[in-house]
């Protein structure tokens, strides 16, 4: 990749030239870079693709690039759905509340908090901000083993609180909003509104959390995929598969399916489904990713 | 991130009884914006604290004590706790596994992340650049993996890693080249390559981000003074999107050092990858293979201990460079 | 940079201020002081018992218990067996206080769970009547000193699969003793494919190799444990695969793994020295060569010989903090003796009953036509009855495999032998149980 500037420089024409239309050397050389990086992204969803359409026997047996030659992709995802009762659809719905409601309380916990550290002069703020900020640096993993212990003592251990508490706590989130907060929050605004004897709680419900939206946008899509891809903190803490996320749902079958290959399959077809919403989600709110993110980058 | 950071710092050690010397009349004020800010940020300290601050102490805790047994054969008897003092890190800092997992991460990060920040970087320039096309559907295509969550991306590439199943594989044989992804060398890159496919799209969204807050004219001012393409790329762009990097750089370390999900999955497919693959990993089978509450929660200690010393190294250094610089 | 040391006071100051909160909370230990004590259930009382498992059929039996027994309501509870996930999480469980009242645990792994008081002692419920309906050694499996801490479900008689159609083509006689399997390697090898696969982490069948050497890995003196796991019949075995592997006649791949079961399919590996249980396994993944596998009887170290073991086997187990320990003790027992339940564990491919009664072992070749019709079974049955049964396992053995795994990884990695790698293990183990605070001495 690198080697594109490099080539790039080698046609010396007139400077006036390139202000209209780059040559179209450069335009193929971009083009065909850009076209190999694609390949490379999305060949194993090519593969996964295809593979939807194969069963176990299959999966194994034939080519990995190529359809099988009966290939019954409907028949096979209606299996997925309909297996052990329907377990993948309420480990998809698992899903969704873990991420969607761990996300809408971490932001609003982060809202408030970096609300707070950005508007509000108090004593121990800077401390408060810092071991926070200790916090994003802490590996989540490392955390896990502890917490389970911990949620044991309280008797919250496999229910839907050992996964939804922990995922209303975004550092990150709080460090965002901050930063975002300072920036597009102007001190003079709240005061007009103090003057006009508004509580500091409507100031911050109908003031602060409307100018802070880009950022809340951003950190509510990342805890949202945090959420969803966290894997070690449901692996410790839930037993019962009823509760299970949908990660914790497909690595649990492809742990059966030595005894039950079918599950092979079924896990593929599982990890399609549940890739395919995230991925549809991910191309579609792209625009939203940047806004913040780069807030919190720009200002640093 | 780290200058603003320091320097904001509070000159006051917190965690002890705040002083009572205060000047009056800011008092009321600061009692109001006292008030106010509790109610704020206390729901989230509050989880923060059950969630983040209790395991660490935990953690700590446990990393200080042993189990001793009593009873025939150890079984059925008592077992209570004794303090061990820092037993468990000795036991952890001798255990060659444990160390050399560290090695490996630190190897892995130092080369996938310069490796996946230079990929990210560089599509984010070929698709700001002038001469591409179709950018939305490159720039999704490029995106797209970041949907794939860890484990899901494992059970993947799996599939396009073990011999006799990948077509990857089955591809490089025709081509008279014989490649065994999952071996002891390579597994590692293979780890990498996973990590590669899902983080590269993201990283060049941050950095398109950033390209894209620079007002256009700038660029058009550097073309007309005659800066040719990779001159802009060189010395306007590279320069605008180093704090995004500096950001990206540091969520890197932290990801690495929790190499978990990766290994995990691919562990019963590659005889190569040991209980003790990352430091992650082993601290897991300590404590749950082992059942070794307390050398694991050692383990987790100087995990958090390494990571956060790193990041903040890091900061340290691009922050004085910056200083230099400035 | 002054204010880095500052903030991580700013950490520690924290962390000691909740620390002092914990003490106060009590969360530091898993005392046994809390609410679950044992109770009787009272007669037409409805309860709830928690079972997890990780056998896919056995919701059958247990829908089935639901079915007769309205007021004793069992829920089973899916765990993974992943790299020994289910174990973490029980162990995990037993910590935190919080178990589930029956769990599946296999024969090696009940030990570790004795030492942390994970099981409920069955005896003093007078599970010892029970004794007579199951198979002694299997029996013996979960009795530790007097007490018995579980009831066995299902045993794993070691044997030999074989792609017969492959062997005869390639006019190679299936071997009875390890020295024909050598040359059997070698011949098959010369065709082109692979007697088999050293998988280095799998510990559960080289501890099965050695067991049927007449290894001794565990015993115990007094209130000490003797551990040899590198005594003279686990260092033959493990010359014998260290010379296989050398000599290039067998796979170092993983086993029931992707890669395996497509070789199992396409003939690149023509043998697996497996258990009765593998018959499942060679169906579920291999369909394709329905009707060219036999079974065989283990390879032995002396013609004629009549030395077999066992890999896997499980058995139905109480949690000590079990609510209802009776009813959950009744449950166990029904589970693994009523023919009908038994029958229902048998469709679900789940090895060779520890019950003596209920079944006939014709009712075992589930899968009869995939073996070309040969009555498989019976050559299980018979090695079940030749398993050497004093063997015995001791706390740690899911450690004990992974050092195992490492070991015999590393080895493969750096060409040191296989001995070394024991003798390696075996200082690991050594520590390992000192560590857990055991009493222990080196065998030999």
């Amino acid at each position: 990749m690198t080697r594109l500037p490099a080539r790039a420089r080698t046609p010396r024409r007139p400077a006036r030239a390139r202000t209209t239309q780059p040559p179209v050397r450069y335009r193929i050389i971009t083009a065909s870079l850009l076209t190999v990086a694609a390949l490379y992204f999305l060949t194993p969803v090519y593969w996964l693709i295809v593979s939807t359409t194969k069963n176990s026997a299959d999966l194994f047996g034939t080519f990995g690039f190529w359809f099988s030659a009966h290939p019954h992709p409907l028949d096979h995802l209606a299996d997925v759905l309909t297996y052990d009762h329907g377990i993948y659809l309420r480990w998809f719905a698992n899903s969704l509340l873990y991420a969607g409601i761990g996300a809408v309380c971490a932001t609003l916990l982060s809202a408030a908090a970096g609300y707070a550290l950005a508007k509000f002069p108090f004593r121990g703020r800077e401390a408060v901000f810092n071991v926070v900020l200790a916090g994003v640096l802490i590996p989540g993993t490392a955390l896990a083993l502890p917490l389970y212990f911990l949620f044991s003592s309280m008797g919250l251990a496999d229910t839907y609180w050992a996964v939804l508490i922990p995922s209303t706590v975004s550092p990150f989130g709080v460090y965002l909003c901050r930063i975002y907060a300072a920036a597009a929050v102007p001190d003079s605004l709240l005061e007009a509104a103090r003057i006009d004897g508004a509580g500091e709680a409507r100031i911050f419900g109908g003031l602060g959390l409307r100018l802070m939206t880009p950022a809340l946008v951003t950190v509510f899509l990342f805890q949202f995929v945090h959420i969803w891809n966290n894997y070690f903190l449901p692996l410790v803490m839930l037993s019962d598969s009823d509760l299970y996320p949908i990660q914790l749902g497909l690595t649990s079958w492809t742990g059966y399916a030595d005894r039950q290959p079918v599950l092979y399959q079924y896990t593929v077809g599982g990890a399609f489904l549940s890739v395919l919403p995230l991925m549809v989600l991910m191309t579609v709110l792209q625009r939203y990713w940047r806004t913040g993110l780069t807030e919190g980058s720009v200002k640093a | 991130m780290s200058r603003d950071t320091l320097s904001r710092a509070a000159p006051v050690a917190p965690g002890r009884p705040a002083p009572r010397r205060r000047p009056r009349r800011a008092t009321r004020t600061e009692a109001r914006n006292a008030r106010a800010a509790a109610c704020f940020v206390l729901p989230f300290l509050a989880v923060f604290c059950l969630c983040f601050l209790a395991p660490i102490v935990y953690a700590l805790h446990q990393s200080l004590y042993t189990t001793e047994r009593t009873g025939p054969l150890g079984l059925g008897g008592r077992e209570h706790e004794a303090f061990a003092g820092l037993a468990n890190y000795a036991q952890a800092l001798s255990d060659g596994r444990f160390l050399a997992g560290f090695g490996r991460v630190l190897l892995f990060g130092a080369v996938q992340i310069p490796l996946m920040l230079v990929l990210a970087t560089a599509l984010a320039l070929l698709l700001e650049s002038a001469g591409a096309r179709a950018v939305t559907f490159f720039r999704s295509a490029f995106f797209l993996p970041y949907g794939v969550p860890g484990v899901i991306a494992s059970i993947l590439w799996g599939f396009l890693y073990v011999p006799g199943i990948s077509p990857l594989v089955k591809i490089a044989g025709a081509l008279g080249w014989d490649v065994d992804f999952l071996s002891r060398g390579s597994v590692l890159w293979a780890i990498a390559n996973i990590v590669v496919w899902q983080f590269t799209g993201y990283n060049m969204l941050v950095l398109i981000a950033q390209l894209k807050a620079v007002p256009g004219e700038l660029y058009e001012a550097a073309r007309i003074d005659g800066a040719n393409a990779w001159q802009v790329a060189r010395h306007i762009k590279l320069p605008l999107i180093r704090p995004a990097l500096v950001l990206t750089t540091v969520f890197s370390i932290i990801g690495t050092l929790q190499l978990f999900a990766e290994p995990m999955v691919l562990r019963p497919l590659a005889s190569s990858i040991d209980s003790g693959f990352t430091p992650n990993l082993h601290a897991y089978s300590e404590a749950f293979v082992g059942n070794n509450q307390h050398v694991a929660a050692a383990e987790a200690v100087l995990l958090a201990l390494v990571a956060c010393g790193l990041s903040f190294g890091f900061l340290r250094l691009v922050g004085g460079r910056a200083k230099d610089r400035g | 940079m002054t204010s880095n040391p500052m903030h991580r006071r700013t950490v520690l100051g924290g962390a000691a201020a909740l620390a002092a909160g914990f003490a106060l909370a009590g969360c530091g230990d898993s005392g046994d002081g809390d609410g679950r004590a044992p109770r009787e259930r009272k007669k037409g009382q409805k309860i709830n018992l928690t079972f997890w498992s990780w056998v896919p059929g056995i919701d059958k039996p247990v829908d089935l218990w639901n079915r007769k027994n309205p007021e004793v309501q069992v829920k089973v509870e899916k765990v993974s067996a992943v790299n020994g996930e289910q174990y973490a999480k029980m162990h995990a469980a037993v910590k935190a206080g919080n178990p589930p009242d029956l769990g599946q645990i296999e024969f090696p792994v009940i030990p570790s769970f004795l030492l942390d008081n994970g099981l409920l002692d069955l005896a003093p419920l007078g599970a010892a009547r029970h004794k007579d309906k199951f198979f002694g050694w299997q029996w013996q499996q979960s009795v530790f000193g007097k007490g018995i801490y579980a009831v066995p479900q299902a045993s794993g008689p070691m044997g030999l699969f074989v792609r017969q159609d492959l062997f005869d083509e390639w006019g190679v006689r299936t071997p009875t003793t390890w020295d024909e399997y050598e040359a059997a390697a070698k011949a098959v090898r010369r065709k082109g494919a692979w007697i088999e696969t050293f998988a280095p982490t799998n510990g559960n069948r080289f501890s099965g190799l050695a067991w049927q050497a007449g290894a001794k890995w565990y015993a115990n003196h007094g209130d000490t444990w003797i551990v040899h796991i590198d005594d003279e019949p686990t260092r033959r075995v493990a010359d014998y695969w260290e010379s296989l592997v050398k000599q290039k006649l067998v796979k170092t791949i993983p086993d029931r793994q992707n890669a395996w079961y497509k070789d199992l399919q396409t003939g690149a590996i023509a043998a697996w020295v497996g258990a009765s249980w593998g018959d499942a396994l060679l169906v579920g993944n291999a369909p394709g060569t329905k009707g060219r596998w036999r079974a065989a009887p283990l390879p032995q170290w002396q013609a004629g010989g009549k030395d077999f073991a066992n890999w896997g086997g499980s058995t139905t187990a109480v949690f000590a903090k079990a609510s209802y320990p009776k009813d959950a003790l009744d449950f166990a027992v029904w589970l693994n003796t009523d023919p009908e339940s038994i029958a229902l564990l048998i469709d679900g491919g789940y090895g060779f009953p520890s019950a003596k009664k209920g079944y006939s072992t014709a009712d075992l070749d589930v899968d009869k036509a995939f073996f070309g019709g040969q009555a498989y079974s019976k050559i299980f049955a018979d090695a079940g009855a030749h398993v050497d049964t004093s063997w015995q396992w001791g706390p740690g053995v899911d450690t004990l495999y992974q050092r195992l795994g490492d070991a015999f990884t590393d080895a493969l990695a750096d060409g040191s032998s296989f001995r070394s790698a024991l003798t390696k293990v075996q200082g690991q183990t050594l520590a390992d149980l000192k560590g857990k605070g055991l009493k222990v001495e080196s065998g030999g």
